[in-house]
């Protein structure tokens, strides 16, 4: 795996998919891959071991079964594919085979939000919501990837399920310098600190929330931005000591339903715990089928783009008590 | 690996598993009767001949070693017969017949409508709905393969079941990854839960979508011992490539003459009237079958 990438620099998450997974099947001789005909980020895996390398072609639901199969024998299964796919048309699976007996399958794939220029067909909006609804299920969310290579191989030890989501994957920014930020799941990770206002986002939209943090800077605000990689189990001390730290002011960004994902698992913490907040404000996709565009077009199209997170910020700074 | 030595049971002779069934009816009738909630009696005594062959006879388990790695694996994909599983597991000595009579259905019980590997760890997997099974199978099926094992692994499918089409990506899946270790009963009953299955889904040529799918098909009729003993015996060896299908024509209800194929007794609960005559009819229907 590339250890060199340093910020700013682009890689594909996929990339590190692959050659993870390809050093771990080294690691531990009970991993396997399988995909519903979605095999080029495994061609590595694939060649260094075939054996460990199940594609069953366009066949989710069976493909999520047959991990479980694997997993309830002591192996580590890793299913790879389309999310969109994976979280719906495989649901009842990963919920009643894999979360149900909670097996240590790990479920890794790509097109989580409007991404990829598919079609409503071929995005993952709603994946994340379905997810976190999943007892026994740890949702995560990368935009970092570098980090998504951590994460997987924090995952080898996990005696669950876990849920691990990327935007396309071909070509991400990379955020944190390795080893910069101290990535446990579990833990939102602090990208950049700040006391006027937080903004809370996870994935392909943290860049995004560093530009805006950047652009308020301009004017003098202090903007924290919380890199939420771990929708679930969420982490409720980091939620509470923002509110704490930066005046009750929220903003949460993502790629996803702006109801039933990260902002609806803080508005949980924040209703739970008895958070006192100044203003939460919500960017993320509305109650529509997309359509087409490039991924930032279909963002500024649908109220959360860059201009749109800036000015979430603004009025999340200046909002009166 | 476990040093243990595994056997299917004392290897038993046809009669003496025709006994077994009868054993094993009779303790489904009772505890249909006793149990005030709903029991799915009709596929459970359709399925009877299939749990007894298997786990008296077809499979290598150790009721005192349920995590030897050699052991043959079953995965019950029609779950909603998990109480004729339970039971069959009881007699070969791996739970308490009394235990699932006390707390069959209860709170805190480990014996409920639908097996879950988590309460019950003597089973294999955690199943109920409906077309999941057989992808399990292929899972545990792959993973023998990998590490060399020669154990199989065994599943059973109600016929109305393989409507589902997860069914037939497993099937696929099976044949493409060459599991002749993998071996599938299909309790082919022609019931579904509302209807006859010609009547709203056109199942037939039955075998030959199997065939089609590149499986080993063997046709037998279910509630026959010594055709069920003989599909066991002629079984391919485990390391050969192409997984089996047995498909076992039986009857919905079979032993009780009021619920054999009978759309009213998918499941249901018998008061101690009916369950003295439910017994009855299973004694005459023995003897009938004895002529």
């Amino acid at each position: 795996m590339p250890t060199t990438f340093t910020f700013g620099e682009f890689l594909g998450a996929r990339s590190v998919i692959g050659s993870t997974l390809a050093e771990l099947g080294d690691e531990h001789s009970n991993l396997f891959v399988l995909t519903p005909d979605i095999g080029a980020t495994l061609v590595e895996f694939r060649d260094k071991f075939p054996d460990r390398f199940i594609d069953v072609g366009l066949a989710e639901q069976a493909c999520v079964g047959i991990a479980a199969g694997l997993a309830y024998d002591g192996n580590i299964p890793v299913v790879s594919g389309m999310l969109p796919f994976l979280s719906m048309r495989a649901l009842e699976q990963v919920r009643s085979d894999v979360c149900y007996p909670n097996l240590p399958v790990k479920i890794i794939g790509t097109h989580g939000g409007l991404v990829g220029n598919g079609g409503s067909t071929h995005y993952a909006v709603e994946d994340l919501a379905l997810m976190c609804a999943l007892t026994n299920m740890t949702v995560t969310s990368i935009g970092d990837p570098l980090m998504v290579g951590e994460i997987i191989r924090q995952s080898m030890t996990m005696t669950g399920p876990i849920y691990i989501r990327l935007a396309v994957g071909k070509k991400d920014k990379v955020l944190y310098e390795p080893g910069e930020h101290d990535v446990r799941i579990g833990k939102g990770i602090v990208a950049r600190e700040g006391t006027d206002a937080t903004i809370f986002t996870h994935g392909t939209t943290v860049a995004q929330a560093l530009d805006a943090a950047d652009e308020l800077a301009k004017d003098g605000r202090s903007i924290r931005v919380v890199d939420m990689f771990t929708l679930k189990p969420i982490d409720e001390e980091l939620i509470v000591r923002c509110a704490d730290e930066t005046d009750g002011r929220f903003v949460v960004l993502e790629d996803h339903l702006a109801y039933g994902g990260l902002a609806s698992r803080i508005a949980d913490v924040v209703a739970d715990r008895g958070v006192r907040l100044t203003t939460f404000e919500r960017l993320g996709i509305p109650q529509v089928y997309a359509g087409f565009g490039d991924d930032e077009e279909l963002r500024n199209k649908h109220g959360y783009g860059p201009a749109a997170t800036v000015a979430a910020l603004r009025r999340a700074v200046s909002a009166q008590h | 690996m476990s040093t243990k030595t595994l056997d299917a049971g004392a290897l038993h002779s046809v009669a003496e598993l025709e006994e077994l069934s009868f054993e094993l009816r009779t303790k489904l009738l009772e505890l249909c009767g006793t149990y005030e909630g709903a029991v799915h009696i009709g596929g459970d005594l359709s399925a009877a001949d299939i749990f007894t062959v298997l786990f008296h006879y077809g499979m290598r388990v150790d009721p005192s070693d349920i995590s030897n790695p050699e052991r043959d694996r079953f995965v019950l994909s029609k779950g909603h017969a998990a109480v004729c599983m339970y039971i069959t597991m009881a007699m070969r000595g791996f739970f308490s017949y009394q235990g699932i009579v006390d707390t069959y259905g209860q709170l805190d019980s480990a014996y409920g409508m639908h097996p879950c590997k988590v309460q019950l760890p003597g089973v294999e997997a955690s199943t109920g709905s409906l077309g999941h099974g057989l992808p399990l199978a292929v899972g545990m099926a792959i993973s023998a393969r990998h590490r060399g094992d020669d154990h199989r692994v065994f599943t059973l499918l109600g016929d109305g079941e393989t409507g589902e089409g997860s069914v037939w990506e497993a099937a696929m899946a099976g044949r493409s990854n060459k599991l002749g270790n993998l071996v599938a009963f299909i309790d082919r009953n022609r019931q579904l839960m509302t209807s006859h299955a010609e009547e709203r889904v056109m199942f037939e040529p039955y075998p030959d979508k199997w065939r089609a799918f590149g499986w080993n098909v063997v046709e037998i009729d279910g509630h026959d011992m010594g055709q069920l003993v003989g599909a066991i015996d002629a079984l391919p060896a485990p390391d050969s490539d192409v997984p089996t299908v047995i498909i076992a024509e039986t009857i919905k209800g079979k032993g009780v003459d009021f619920m054999e194929r009978n759309l009213a007794w998918h499941a249901g609960s018998l008061g101690a009237a009916d369950l003295e005559k439910a017994l009855a009819a299973l004694q005459s229907s023995r003897t009938k079958e004895n002529v």
